[in-house]
């Protein structure tokens, strides 16, 4: 049996704690995800989508119940640990790209190398194979708006890749993009699904995308309303959230 | 991450933001420039002031000056110091010490052989005398102490006098000379030296009195210029005396050895002492005086290095909301607090530092500009040149290194709060900003 690289434990998120607007989010969730897979989270706008991916993303703590990365327990760590764990365990694919502007193609690729200490020559070859992955070779040097939007993303994609990271956490990764180019970026995850083995995580509002991964989760009103489950490639069994 | 990692993020950001980034050093700038201009200038000035007091040969020179333990009394006449004490004092230390007072013997003239008035003022005085002056010496030797004790009427007279007086390129050294002084009794000299005259050493305020009718100083035996001036009696006693001393002598030395000498004379002297004063201390003091000067009106120019810093300050803030996104991103794909403090430090305090270097290099060429100004009005006057020779502006290696620290240190204070809001930001509001 695989390992687990996502368990959370009756995940609560509140804002505005013990004011009296206090609003709660998730509503302890359980998820639970093992290397390898391909998942969508599916939810309508405000079903606590984005604050699952922000905690999933160790972007944000939950305010009760714990999460486990990768053994690791998240929930507890403090900023500069979290800071690691981003750096290291996830690789973020943004609807809007979010490449830094003013560095080219291939400086992109290497930041997250740069924060983790590794060297200059180490940074440079990884960047360049994962380029090379993502079919980006040629456009090393351009800078973020010199390409296009599948190709940003492309980018980004490879950039998400830098570190090896746990999972590949990828929010609406084809909302700025037209339908063609939408499915070059997703035949990317796919291919890294399939032939790196990579644990993806995809965060999006469209049926559509989400069938074509292994595993859909529904959310709505910060409820888990229903979830495909796991297929042990080992087993014929189907575990749902055990 | 690495320092070199940072600088070169910095000097990224920094050049993507050409314009921006010079009119936020335009502050640094000018405060370093005005540093460095004054410290430069003032290093110039007290190089240039002690240069030239070298030049006048005025650091050998030393006052023994009569002092009554009650400073608020005057010195009886009889407790001065005497003629023997001096003559006393030169035997004791031959060779290291000469007699430098002066006096003035009045005015003479005398006819030359076209039948015209030549006049000279008279100055009586010995070796020190002529340093004390500075006159150069073109041939001959100097008026000494001896002639003085041994009433010999020797005198030393100018370029100038010979050029009046012998129109034939006669050698003057050795001719005797008779001269009406004062209007009245003829007194003859036998000339031993030739000077060159210095308008601005010597001069007697005559401006551009044509050459043939200037009055240049006739320097002749200290004791026949009192005789003839008719104050002799007086001047056989001295309130303060000036020596000036040999090469071979530390100015410390030379005090050490006047004042054990003079000390002694005045054992006996009951109320009075003497004390000596070296041109060296007023030097020191004319020179720490220029320091001090230079110092304020330095801090006073440092003051415009803070408002700079604010507006480093305020431009790192706006840079920092204006990158708030970029910030998100790179919190996201896992930097540090102290990763993004460092970037947003490490790029004020480039800016301040590349605004420093200009300011120094701005402030050199200030100097230099001032230099070229002074030494064009200088050269342009031969009596100033002679005496000031070239101004070369001397730098002050501690106001350029003061400046680079300082403004490193401006970049590190108005650097680290738009830093520390940077690197506090949540990131996902900074993800989220639009």
């Amino acid at each position: 049996m695989s390992k687990r690289v996502i368990e959370m434990s009756n995940i609560i998120k509140r804002y505005y704690i013990g004011q009296p607007n206090e609003l709660q989010i998730l509503n302890g969730m359980n998820i639970t995800v093992h290397e390898g897979e391909f998942v969508a989270i599916v939810g309508a706008s405000g079903s606590g989508k984005s604050t699952l991916m922000n905690i999933i993303g160790a972007l944000d703590r939950p305010t009760e119940g714990t999460y486990h990365l990768n053994g690791t327990d998240v929930s507890r760590l403090n900023d500069k640990q979290l800071s690691q764990i981003r750096n290291k365990e996830i690789g973020f694919v943004f609807q809007t790209f979010n490449l830094i502007s003013k560095s080219n193609a291939l400086k992109n690729v290497e930041l997250p190398m740069l924060y983790a200490g590794k060297s200059r020559k180490e940074r440079r070859q990884r960047a360049l194979e994962l380029l090379k992955l993502v079919e980006m070779s040629d456009r090393a040097s351009h800078k973020p708006n010199e390409l296009s939007g599948g190709q940003k993303q492309r980018v980004a994609i490879a950039r998400a890749m830098a570190n090896d990271p746990s999972i590949i956490l990828a929010d609406e990764p084809t909302g700025a993009l037209d339908s063609k180019t939408g499915h070059l970026v997703m035949d990317i995850f796919h291919k890294l699904h399939k032939e790196e083995g990579k644990t993806i995580v995809l965060i999006t509002h469209s049926p559509e995308l989400a069938a074509e991964t292994d595993r859909i989760i529904t959310i709505s009103d910060g409820n888990i309303v229903s979830d495909t489950g796991y297929k042990d490639p080992d087993s014929t069994e189907t575990e749902v959230n055990a | 991450m690495k320092f070199w990692e940072n600088l070169k993020m910095a000097l990224s950001s920094i050049w993507s933001n050409k314009m921006r980034s010079l009119l936020t050093m335009l502050g640094i700038i000018i405060g370093i420039s005005a540093v460095i201009t004054i410290t430069t200038l003032g290093n110039t000035l007290s190089s240039t002031f002690s240069n030239t007091f070298q030049n006048l040969g005025a650091s050998n020179l030393m006052e023994v000056i009569v002092a009554p333990d009650n400073p608020d009394e005057e010195p009886d006449v009889e407790d001065w110091i005497t003629m023997d004490m001096i003559k006393g004092f030169l035997d004791k230390y031959p060779g290291e010490f000469y007699f430098g007072q002066d006096v003035q013997g009045g005015e003479g003239n005398l006819i030359n052989s076209q039948k015209q008035t030549v006049n000279v003022s008279l100055t009586g005085g010995a070796e020190g005398t002529f340093d004390y002056y500075s006159v150069k010496m073109l041939s001959g030797r100097k008026i000494s102490f001896r002639d003085s004790l041994e009433d010999r009427h020797t005198c030393v007279v100018s370029d100038v006098f010979v050029k009046q007086y012998f129109k034939d390129n006669e050698e003057p050294i050795g001719q005797e000379i008779s001269l009406t002084v004062n209007e009245s009794l003829p007194v003859e000299f036998t000339i031993v030296g030739v000077y060159k005259y210095n308008e601005m050493l010597q001069g007697m305020g005559t401006g551009n009195t044509k050459e043939e009718d200037i009055k240049t100083p006739m320097y002749i035996p200290y004791t026949i210029a009192s005789e003839l001036s008719g104050t002799s009696d007086y001047d056989e006693y001295f309130y303060y005396c000036v020596f000036t001393f040999d090469n071979s002598l530390t100015p410390s030395e030379a005090q050490s050895k006047m004042e054990s000498y003079f000390n002694e004379q005045y054992e006996q002297i009951k109320g009075c002492g003497v004390r000596v004063v070296t041109n060296e201390q007023v030097m020191k003091v004319m020179s720490s005086a220029i320091s001090i000067l230079t110092v304020i009106i330095s801090v006073i120019a440092a003051l415009s290095l803070l408002v700079g810093g604010v507006g480093v300050m305020n431009i790192m803030l706006v840079s920092v909301t204006e990158r708030t996104r970029e910030i998100g991103i790179r919190k996201a794909l896992g930097a540090k607090k102290s990763t993004i403090k460092s970037q947003f430090v490490t790029e004020a305090i480039i800016i301040c530092l590349i605004g420093g270097i200009i300011g120094i290099i701005v402030g050199l060429l200030n100097g230099e500009i001032v230099a070229v100004i002074a030494n064009s009005v200088i050269q342009s006057d031969p009596t100033y040149a002679d005496l000031l020779g070239n101004v070369s502006i001397t730098p002050s290696i501690g106001g350029i290194v003061i400046s680079l620290i300082f403004s490193t240190l401006t970049g590190i204070f108005f650097g680290l709060y738009p830093a520390g809001k940077a690197a506090k930001m949540d990131p996902i509001d900074a993800l989220r900003y639009e």
